[in-house]
């Protein structure tokens, strides 16, 4: 049985036609929970004391952040996937991966700056959340922009997976590093989302929105796979009876 | 627990006085996310359509059976 | 002569052949601390404030302009594949060509940080502080750099490349330092974030080198 998997998750036209109902199957999910999320989030929580109305903005850009993070980690994850199993599907994921990861760290960004405004009253500041944020965005554009310049792509992926890796490790070097320096020179009021604990009816939409974001992500790439999938196998005998069906 | 949080429609569009910040992060949400999926689907026509056109120049050249 | 012996002699005849590489970083670093104070303003208290932090980022960008160099030549001459069939360990190779690069070409340039720093009113503990995060922080930064520059090496024309993706990785250095430098000029003591900064440089020499290695190989099996 264990073989079996293996050599199945090592197919990509295996993963191709099973990717497709898993799409169609996240894409719907995440849609009806974003719904109620977000609507939910945004109508029927009780506003908070010190923030108002502008705290709202936290059931996008709390689970969107954390998925940019989580989505470096998942490429991560496929880096080791793909050197220690030598398993391509590892490498489409993490191709997947990095354009997804980037749109959802820029929306981080945007969402946490503007955000910012009424609450700081400026729309950028250099604060431990958002400069992390800003720094995995460089590293997500390091990894674009190194498999579109190297034209081999099992080399490009190689490279791309010790890229990875190596960002991955100094991650959380990175983050503790920006904490240290936002707390050496910023004054601890500064703080942004500093919760005291919140009412269930606050918590339980932040926690749908994440469910749904997380869907919306895997929705993502798994569509983006399949397209890479597709073009990588261009050859096969299997891709041409699928573009034949169509 | 649960019950809407404002009086109208209007000022549930309102959300007074952060309107101008929340609707824009999340159309800007909506944007990059919907934009992202577009994309993507764009990108996955246009492997299929590069695909039919190789398909078609190889059975060009195709001895006639 | 022993592998190590003739690799440091070659290097050293690499230098000295092109000595416009050895000085373009130097004529870098003072053109653009030059520029700081036409875009800032002459007042030498100001100056003296953010002179250390200045010197440091300039310093970093010249290092950062003869960092796609490092592997390059090498690999378009075949003398990389050489490498393989030395009688040692890649990963050693790699930390005796970034050893050279090092010694040649980024403490030379180290040295002439107390002109930079004579320009911008940098107070002299400061400057030393300077001079000491600088020596301490290279050789990481180092390693990164030829990271970069290694993953690039199969691209065209890229110059820039390496070094945009292994910015991010700089930034624990930097911090790091920035945070020695405060406390130099708040005249507080150094000593501990000296040894953190030392103990990442050296864990960054140690362990880099071996992705660099890794990502060397890569590129000349990808070539042959």
């Amino acid at each position: 049985m264990g073989w079996r998997w293996f050599h199945e998750w090592g197919s990509p036209k295996w993963f191709y036609d099973r990717a497709g109902r898993w799409q169609r199957v996240c894409g719907f999910l995440a849609l009806a929970l974003l719904l109620v999320g977000t609507l939910w989030g945004l109508g029927f929580a009780p506003a908070d004391y010190q923030q108002g109305n502008s705290y709202r903005i936290i059931y996008l850009h709390v689970p969107v952040a954390f998925l940019a993070q989580a989505l470096y980690v998942a490429m991560a994850v496929c880096a080791i996937v793909l050197f220690v199993w030598k398993m391509k599907l590892a490498d489409v994921g993490m191709q997947a991966l990095a354009v997804v990861g980037f749109g959802f760290t820029v929306l981080a960004l945007f969402s946490g700056s503007i955000w910012g405004k009424p609450t700081w009253g400026t729309y950028w500041v250099w604060d431990a959340r958002l400069t992390s944020m800003l720094i995995l965005g460089f590293l997500y554009l390091g990894l674009i922009g190194l498999r579109s310049a190297i034209q081999n792509p099992d080399l490009a992926g190689k490279a791309c997976a010790i890229l990875v890796l190596v960002g991955v490790v100094n991650l959380p070097i990175i983050k503790y590093s920006v904490e240290w320096w936002s707390a050496l020179h910023q004054p601890a009021s500064f703080k942004l989302t500093e919760k005291p604990a919140m009412p269930a009816s606050m918590w339980v939409p932040l926690l749908i929105n994440l469910l749904g974001y997380y869907l919306v992500a895997a929705y993502l790439v798994l569509a983006s796979m399949r397209t890479v999938i597709l073009d990588r196998e261009r050859g096969s005998a299997w891709v041409r009876e699928v573009i034949e069906r169509d | 627990m649960i019950e809407f949080q404002f009086d109208s429609l209007f000022n549930f569009l309102r959300m007074a006085p952060h309107g101008i910040y929340i609707w824009p992060v999340y159309g800007l949400g909506l944007l990059v996310i919907g934009g992202l999926a577009i994309w993507i689907r764009y990108q996955h026509r246009q492997a299929i359509r590069k695909i039919r056109r190789i398909m078609n120049r190889e059975s060009i050249h195709e001895p006639k059976a | 002569m022993s592998v190590e012996h003739r690799f440091l002699v070659r290097e050293l005849k690499l230098v000295l052949a092109r000595p416009g590489d050895f000085f373009k970083p130097m004529w870098f670093l003072i053109l653009v601390i030059s520029m700081v104070p036409l875009a800032l303003s002459p007042d030498s208290k100001l100056l003296g404030e953010i002179g250390s932090a200045m010197i440091w980022v300039a310093t970093l960008l010249a290092l950062l302009l003869n960092a796609d160099q490092l592997f390059r030549d090498d690999f378009v001459d075949g003398v990389l594949e050489q490498w393989l069939f030395f009688n040692r360990p890649l990963f050693w190779l790699v930390i005796l060509k970034l050893f050279c690069h090092w010694l040649f070409y980024v403490v030379p340039l180290i040295l002439v940080t107390p002109l930079a720093g004579m320009m911008l009113s940098v107070p002299n503990d400061v400057m030393i502080a300077l001079l000491v995060t600088l020596l301490l922080a290279t050789p990481a930064l180092t390693c990164f750099s030829a990271l970069g520059a290694a993953l690039t090496l199969g691209t065209a024309r890229s110059g820039i490349l390496g070094v945009l993706v292994m910015l991010p990785l700089f930034v624990p250095v930097i911090i790091l330092a920035a945070g020695v430098l405060t406390r130099a000029s708040d005249g507080s003591d150094i000593l501990p974030l000296l040894a953190l900064l030392g103990a990442f440089s050296i864990a960054a020499a140690t362990l880099l080198p071996l992705a660099v290695g890794v990502a060397l190989r890569l590129n000349i099996g990808g070539s042959s």
